[in-house]
């Protein structure tokens, strides 16, 4: 029994069947790269060969390449860390957190940003391999006792905490985002026509058939992971604040530091789910799927999340002034009207100021605006993170150390290696993989559609139905 | 299959029984009895704490070295239940205005109970004023002069620095505008609800979304500044950015289990039969969850205090676990237990969260766990070692209590119990999860 | 879930257009008298498995379990190397410091019940990649919705479930023997 109030915009446009919602997502799967794509990967796969061949260097020369000093000893490094982490958080929220809300237009747009959390993470976690410097060293941080007798890791740090946190953000995410991929690979798998594709999606779809007591399973499994993962999602940005937050550096320790870098974290990660589907939309035709009430809603989150962040900048700024401590009063006047003021006044206009024009409905409506005020929201959450790590670090307590920071060509060099991967990645990952999530957009056509056809189920297409091989008529 | 079962009438009218009222007005007579015993004990200065502190002295506030009067631990019993029933009639605001905003379609049929909520607020804010003007001096240190005079001995720099912000002129406006603000917004929506119930459309409706927003945004500042302003400004010294999200958690996951608790005994009483399963374990889920917050921002706060370890900060919860005698301790537990791991635990399985009775159990904790929290929050700045749990204690709550049910019921009789012309009650009622 | 691979495993299949439609076949078939196998959907139908019959999973309890074992796992591992092993003052507090230890846990308990969790949905719908599925009919990871009938288990003959099958509305009605 479907009731949906007529108060409610329709999320599937062009009076789809469940056929044609096959159809439309299995094409870019099944057929032969298109000519944008091509150039796409081959514009990231140089990219990253290029990051790769620095990130190398990086290694190989030490750190010593990047422009830190003795007083900024952190910067681009965790600030790409902490960003893209952040860009990261989107995908598992939409998906978890929207699913527990049961928000329909989730539908579209979870399997992409689950991927994109994905490749985000990845990202991440390879700022935070770069910046240990020797990598072959990683294992360090796990709890293993050391050669010299049984000295374990601190479990007190902050940065052992976010060992767990990313590793289990990363399992969780990439279980989450599988197990939602494994009944639409069961469906490219039954559409396959040749060999090759039929045994990897068969191995991928892990023998699915559909089965009422498998879905009944497996909408309860879908529940309860959406269930772990808000908190999981909460859990690790809120680590990653604490890596600042449990310290005693003026405009580092502040308790709010966790909510708000979780609402910062989602602000960002919208804007860059809007970015990719704005352009997974055009280019693979999905504008009946992804429509703009979509884009609508998530802009709507953009702007709520945005307000979140700023009323925590607000706060920050207040209390530190009211709490009288000098060294926090003097870290965030600096913040504002120090020598990196540019910074902070770039994270403001981007983060806080920009997203509130899409209180104008014409606006949050445009696909250019959206376009460009997603790119305006990451780079202002960029400059946030580098606000918030330089600024704090560069005028340390003794004013004889107080140092700027520079950045090398291998500091963005690093950086742009992230994109190079990120960007292959979901490259591939839009190639080869369904970007929508079919058998969720087609459980909400009943209810969601603009115009529901006269057969609802529509005609498949293709070899296995002209041509069954064994199905023959009962009597 | 749940939905398939018949959709009984959405014509119903709540009585507000002249039992009740009755019930209600032993209960308030009860509680005056009860403070007034608790005052005279207090006056003759019987059961007071003084004896602990001499055994334990060490720790205590360097705040308020003013001689202590007996009455200011009934104004800060006032204050108290002032701040806890602001929060819960200000969720019913809040409520309505992200519902609206959300588009959520599953709550209409009781949302009727979230919109009685917020006419208390005129009560409490009322009695914050009077509480203020009467024994402001008592409850908030920052309003003696002399802390601002640079050639007074008890001249303190920090304090004076807040200045700008924690003056009473200041103060008093924002205590009127926060009010009158969270009112007025409310009243507009309760007239576009009563309205839509004659009239339909969805004018009414559309209106909502508007001013529920404008709340919200209102709202997103003024939950923490008057956060700030209740709670914090009392430990005069102490900060913390956390703690106006931190408190609006409190209120907000208060309210909530509040509406439940309504909802569920509105339910059991005959009323609300279109209310079914469905509902009930999503409220249930909300309460799950919103517990489940607080105790993070609860933890967020408590942990990067505990572990950066600044004297300025660290004061606020030594001053809770060992000051005063420890009579702080044992609330800051049951706080914890009843907020967090009672309702946890309770909440956890999919059948408790369909079962009225366990539904209210869990209610209940959470209504008695956060009273503790605002206990913990501001008994120790506002008393000190005078603190504990009294006739005076009990009788407040009891007064608030039948208060607020009374305010609740009233609002309740004053419409069709479920919002008939709502466009999302349709959605609402053919709900199943 | 897998069905015996005998030799005169013969199934009658209904095929469905509408979910609508085969979540009331369910009954009527059902009433009918005849033994339902298992229907196949291309996205879940809400309440499929309860018309089916099918008894409520129980999959949360062993989430749960998974859960407290990574949570008892984590403290285990924190008393031991912070508390026992190697006991160490660390910003002024006792060597086993709780509340620093909570983040760690927390993270345990989702990591391990989130695997444990699918592990056991896997294991128990017997899914892994190996694993050839039994498809009735390819259409129903499409646009079909296909209820199968095992004909060895059910009294009536095949004209006569066919016969039921299409009163309640499929669309089509083979057989399908493995």
């Amino acid at each position: 029994m479907h009731v949906t109030s007529s108060v409610r915009t329709p999320l599937v446009t062009g009076g789809k069947t469940y056929a044609d919602v096959t159809e439309d997502i299995c094409r870019q799967v099944e057929g032969k790269p298109t000519r944008e794509w091509t150039i796409a990967f081959a514009i990231s796969f140089i990219v990253l060969i290029y990051g790769t061949a620095c990130v190398f260097w990086t290694w190989w020369e030490g750190l010593g390449v990047w422009g830190l000093n003795k007083t900024v000893g952190w910067a681009w490094d965790i600030t790409n860390f902490v960003w893209w982490v952040g860009i990261g958080h989107a995908g598992t929220l939409i998906s978890a957190i929207l699913l527990l809300f049961r928000m329909k237009y989730r539908t579209s747009i979870n399997r992409a940003a689950e991927a994109m959390t994905i490749f985000a993470v990845l990202c991440a976690a390879s700022f935070i391999l770069m910046h240990m410097g020797r990598p072959w060293l990683a294992y360090w941080a796990l709890p293993l006792p050391n050669t010299f007798g049984s000295l374990w890791v601190n479990f007190n740090s902050p940065l052992v905490w976010d060992v767990f946190a990313i590793s289990t953000y990363f399992t969780v995410s990439l279980v989450f985002w599988y197990m939602g991929l494994v009944p639409d690979l069961a469906t490219i798998r039954d559409r396959a026509t040749n060999k090759v594709s039929r045994y990897i999606y068969g191995t991928l779809s892990l023998g699915w058939n559909g089965g009422a007591k498998t879905w009944a399973r497996y909408e309860y499994i879908s529940l309860i992971l959406a269930g772990i993962s808000t908190p999981l999602v909460l859990s690790v940005h809120t680590i990653v604040s604490f890596d600042f937050a449990t310290s005693v550096i003026p405009g580092w320790h502040t308790t709010i530091f966790p909510p708000y870098f979780v609402a910062g974290a989602i602000f960002s990660g919208f804007a860059m789910v809007q970015n990719l589907m704005l352009i997974t939309r055009v280019v693979f035709k999905l504008e009946d799927y992804i429509t703009f009430e979509h884009i609508e809603s998530m802009n709507k989150i953009i702007t709520l999340t945005g307000s979140i962040v700023g009323v925590a900048y607000i706060t920050e700024f207040f209390i530190a002034w009211y709490s009288g401590v000098e060294y926090e009063g003097y870290a965030f006047l600096n913040r504002m009207t120090g020598p990196y003021w540019w910074a902070y006044w770039a994270m403001m206009t981007c983060n806080v100021i920009s997203p509130q024009l899409f209180w104008s409905r014409r606006i949050r409506r445009s696909i250019v605006w959206t376009f460009v005020l997603s790119v305006v929201v990451n780079i202002g959450m960029w400059f946030e993170r580098f606000v918030i790590i330089v600024t704090s670090l560069h005028r340390d307590y003794l004013p004889s150390s107080w140092a700027m920071f520079s950045p090398t060509i291998f500091d963005i060099s690093d950086y742009i290696f992230s994109f190079g991967l990120f960007f292959t990645l979901f490259l591939l990952f839009a190639k080869f993989l369904p970007v929508i999530n079919m058998f969720e957009v087609k459980a909400i056509i009943r209810s969601s559609s603009e115009k529901l056809p006269a057969s609802v189920s529509g005609v498949a297409k293709g070899e296995r139905v002209a041509n069954p091989t064994f199905n023959k008529n009962a009597e | 299959m749940a939905s398939i079962h018949s959709i009984p009438s959405v014509e119903e009218q709540y009585e507000f029984t002249a039992e009740s009222k009755r019930k209600l007005t032993i209960g308030i007579i009860a509680g005056v009895v009860l403070v007034g015993l608790g005052a005279f004990l207090a006056a003759k200065g019987i059961g007071s704490h003084e004896h602990v502190e001499a055994a334990h002295g060490g720790a205590q506030s360097a705040e308020g070295h003013h001689a202590y009067k007996w009455t200011t631990r009934l104004w800060a019993n006032v204050w108290l239940n002032s701040v806890y029933f602001t929060g819960a009639a200000v969720t019913g605001m809040f409520w309505l205005a992200y519902n609206y905003l959300a588009q959520a379609g599953w709550s209409a049929v009781f949302k009727r109970v979230p919109e009685a909520l917020p006419a208390f607020l005129p009560v409490t804010g009322i009695l914050m004023l009077i509480t203020f003007f009467v024994a402001g001096h008592d409850l908030f240190h920052w309003t003696h002069a002399e802390l601002f005079d640079k050639n007074s001995p008890e001249y303190d720099p920090i304090i004076a620095g807040k200045r700008g912000f924690l003056n009473t002129p200041f103060f008093l406006i924002r205590l009127v505008i926060y009010f009158a603000a969270w009112y007025g917004l409310w009243r507009l929506l309760r007239n576009f609800s009563l309205r839509e119930d004659l009239e339909g459309g969805t004018e009414y409706y559309e209106k909502s979304i508007k001013f529920g927003t404008a709340f919200l945004v209102i709202f997103a500042v003024t939950s923490s500044t008057s956060a700030w302003d209740f709670v914090m400004s009392m430990d005069t010294h102490w900060f913390s950015t956390m703690f106006g999200w931190y408190t609006l958690a409190s209120w907000h996951v208060t309210g909530l289990a509040i509406i439940t608790l309504v909802v569920v005994s509105l339910k059991e009483q005959g009323y609300l039969k279109a209310v079914n399963a469905s509902h009930l374990h999503d409220l249930g889920k909300f309460m799950f969850a919103f517990s489940i917050f607080w105790a993070y921002v609860w933890f967020a706060q408590f942990m990067l205090i505990y572990y950066a370890n600044l004297p300025e900060e660290t004061i606020y919860y030594r001053e809770r676990f060992t000051g005063h005698g420890g009579i702080y301790q044992a609330p800051f537990f049951v706080n914890l237990f009843m907020c967090f791991f009672f309702p946890f635990l309770v909440l956890m399985t999919r059948d408790a969260k369909r079962t009225p009775i366990v539904l209210k159990i869990a209610c209940w904790g959470i209504i008695i766990g956060h009273y503790f929290d605002f206990y913990e929050n501001i008994m120790p700045a506002a008393v000190g070692e005078h603190g504990g749990f009294g006739p005076i204690e009990f009788g407040m709550i009891l007064i608030f209590a039948c208060a607020f049910i009374w305010s609740v019921s009233t609002q309740l009789t004053k419409g069709n119990l479920i919002p008939r012309n709502h466009p999302m009650l349709e959605e609402s009622l053919h709900h199943d999860i | 879930m897998a069905v015996q691979h005998n030799d005169n495993a013969k199934f009658l299949v209904g095929i469905y257009d509408d979910d609508d439609v085969v979540l009331k076949a369910v009954k009527e078939v059902k009433n009918a008298g005849v033994r339902i196998h298992e229907v196949y959907s291309p996205f879940p139908i809400h309440g499929l498995d309860v018309a089916l019959g099918h008894p409520r999973t129980r999959i949360g309890i062993a989430a749960f379990l998974f859960g407290l074992t990574g949570f008892l796992c984590m403290v285990a591992l924190t008393v031991y190397t912070m508390g026992y092993d190697w006991p160490m003052i660390i910003g002024g507090k006792d060597p086993y410091s709780l509340p620093a230890y909570i983040p760690v846990m927390f993270e345990f308990t989702v990591l391990f019940t989130a695997l444990g969790m699918v592990g056991t949905f896997l294991v128990s719908n017997g899914l892994g990649p190996t694993v050839k599925p039994l498809m009735f009919d390819l259409r129903s990871t499409d646009n079909k919705f296909v209820m199968a009938i095992d004909l060895n288990k059910n009294k009536l003959s095949e004209t006569e479930i066919a016969t039921v099958l299409r009163t309640s509305g499929a669309a089509e009605v083979n057989v399908k023997q493995f």
